[in-house]
């Protein structure tokens, strides 16, 4: 598989800060893995999502050591400007990145900033547009779209531009579960269609359902990187970190003996198949589907 | 007992005619812990807003404590009801956290001693000793939150609103969020909270009033709630990942937490 982020040794130190916010980490994101981010607070999950689009340092300043290699170019030789090519980033507060009238205009305008031809300017809006399900705004004013729709503006402006890394940091946060569930499956359709995907969520279900990987960032350190199914098995490790497990997955853990499971499921489809099957013991949940079946009685 | 919170044909209208409150009757008891529940726009927002004075009615009445809001200021009323806002970046203004913490209290007229005792209480109970010093805007969200939560707190009005407490909190910010609301239930405060995070609001409070379209179109406890999928659907509501789980796989009785499903199973194992 082809790296498209490569953390080496690399640690970063705000302006005016002594320690720093990312110590050390070394890890690699390869080209189409759809990577789920997960940590407390002040992990350093952010820091990690500004290095990787060069915000942090280049923007930002501070100081850092190692390097951040994103599709082949080296932080010392990059600027964001030549990032923005390769990975785009949609923070929490979507809205206050929008600066123009209407939908169209939004996306259109880091296009026209870079220079892109005016035909393909059009046939980009109009793609992006129709893959995020905003053809029928394009005349309205950002400001007037919900939180969903707004995030997925956010996520439409920086697709025109055809980066091969889409982050999104904490995107989800504030919207409902409509709105979240839109760009969950957004950005499992843009990870299908082969981007690459970096996901920062305090949501720990949706993580589990939808990524392949799984980072688990704690002060500043990353502790665990891996297969999100093996990640979501260790749950005494993961608590460590403060972070918990899926609330299926919890309750499979709480019920391992009783249930003979050997394997946690970690999506509600998979737990509703592993608990549904009163019988069986050894919990294979590789082909479980979800049913409503009632079996509890 | 007199509600300490009543509506009754809550109707508002905002500029343009947009009608995000469509005859609301709700009461509010003292010492409730009670959540708000509903898809963005479904008027939430607004409802709580007037319970503050921040809107004021466009027909119909609100009366907190017994007392009609109209002709009441927002001051007057914040004394009684104190309001977190969803984005906490609206509510600050002071310099450092331990000066938007007293902001309150300051408004409304205590002595020094009171002002400092209130401060030293919300900061141990909200854990926040070490950012006092601390420009609110430089915080990360969570404390951002929390800071909100508490400058609310450090005036003590009867009524505590958080709108949208959860979004963006970490699991250690969940727990300062649990601990610091059963305490306020345990002091005999009414808790409201708007909330999409159903974890939340399924483990931690034991009424839910669920909202679509500016109306009411549920208000009962948690587990009558969650058991009405054809009211969360209309809602466009999701219940917990566990109370899902329940749902599908048993017949009898209705989970709103990992520990209750977990205790069913073992129990149903055993017997």
């Amino acid at each position: 598989m082809k790296p498209i982020i490569e953390f080496q040794d690399y640690s970063y130190f705000y302006p005016k800060e002594e320690e720093a916010a990312i110590k050390n980490i070394s890890v690699t994101i390869n080209q189409g893995e759809f990577v789920g981010i997960i940590g407390r607070n002040k992990a350093g999950k952010s820091t990690a999502c500004l290095s990787m689009i060069g915000i942090a340092p280049h923007t930002i300043g501070g100081d850092w050591i190692g390097n951040v290699i994103v599709n082949g170019i080296l932080l010392d030789e990059s600027t964001v400007g030549t990032i923005t090519n390769h990975v785009g980033v949609v923070f929490q507060d979507a809205e206050s990145q929008f600066t123009q009238e209407t939908v169209e205009d939004e996306i259109a305008f880091a296009m026209c900033n870079m220079g892109i031809e005016r035909t393909e300017m059009l046939n980009r809006v109009k793609k992006v547009a129709k893959d995020c399900n905003l053809t029928d705004f394009l005349d309205r004013s950002p400001f007037q779209l919900s939180g969903g729709q707004q995030q997925r503006l956010a996520v439409a402006c920086l697709l025109a531009l055809k980066p091969e890394v889409v982050i999104l940091d904490e995107s989800t946060s504030q919207l409902d579960p409509i709105g979240r569930d839109e760009i969950f499956s957004l950005v499992s359709k843009l990870h299908q269609l082969g981007r690459t995907v970096v996901m920062v969520d305090h949501n720990i279900e949706k993580i589990a359902q939808y990524t392949s990987k799984i980072m688990v960032l704690f002060d500043g350190e990353v502790k665990l990187y891996g297969d999100t199914r093996e990640i979501l098995q260790q749950k005494e490790l993961l608590n460590q970190y403060h972070i918990r497990l899926p609330q299926v997955t919890d309750a499979a853990y709480g019920l391992k003996e009783e249930k003979g499971f050997t394997t946690l499921p970690i999506t509600l489809d998979e737990a509703v198949g592993a608990f549904s099957n009163e019988d069986k013991k050894g919990g294979d949940i590789s082909g479980a589907s979800y049913s409503n079946e009632k079996s509890c009685s | 007992m007199e509600p300490v919170i009543q509506t009754r044909n809550l109707v508002h209208e905002y500029k343009g005619g947009v009608r995000a409150l469509k005859g609301v009757d709700i009461d509010i008891h003292h010492n409730d812990v009670v959540s708000i529940i509903g898809q963005n726009g479904s008027g939430k927002t607004t409802l709580v807003r007037h319970f503050n004075g921040l809107l004021k009615p466009t027909e119909g009445t609100v009366t907190v404590d017994g007392e009609d809001t109209e002709g009441k200021s927002v001051s007057f009323l914040s004394k009684k009801v104190g309001y977190a806002f969803q984005n906490p970046n609206h509510q600050f203004f002071c310099e450092t956290v331990k000066d938007e913490l007293l902001v309150g209290p300051k408004n409304f007229k205590f002595s020094e001693t009171e002002a400092q005792e209130k401060l030293e209480y919300v900061v141990d109970l909200l854990e926040i000793e070490d950012i006092l010093t601390k420009h609110p805007m430089t915080l990360d969200y969570t404390r951002k939150k929390i800071v909100s939560i508490a400058s609310i707190l450090t005036f003590s009005p009867k009524v505590v609103i958080m709108d949208e407490p959860t979004g963006g909190l970490d699991e250690d910010g969940r727990k300062i969020l649990k601990n610091t609301m059963d305490l306020l239930h345990e002091q005999g405060n009414t808790v409201i909270m708007i909330s999409h995070d159903m974890d939340f609001v399924a483990e931690n409070t034991n009424r839910v009033i669920v909202m679509a379209e500016g109306q009411v179109l549920m208000d009962a406890d948690c587990q009558t709630v969650f058991r009405r999928e054809d009211v969360l659907k209309k809602a466009w509501i999701e219940p917990p990942q566990i109370t899902q789980l329940g749902n599908a796989v048993c017949k009898d009785g209705i989970f709103l937490s990992v520990n209750d499903f977990v205790t069913h199973f073992k129990n149903r194992i055993t017997t």
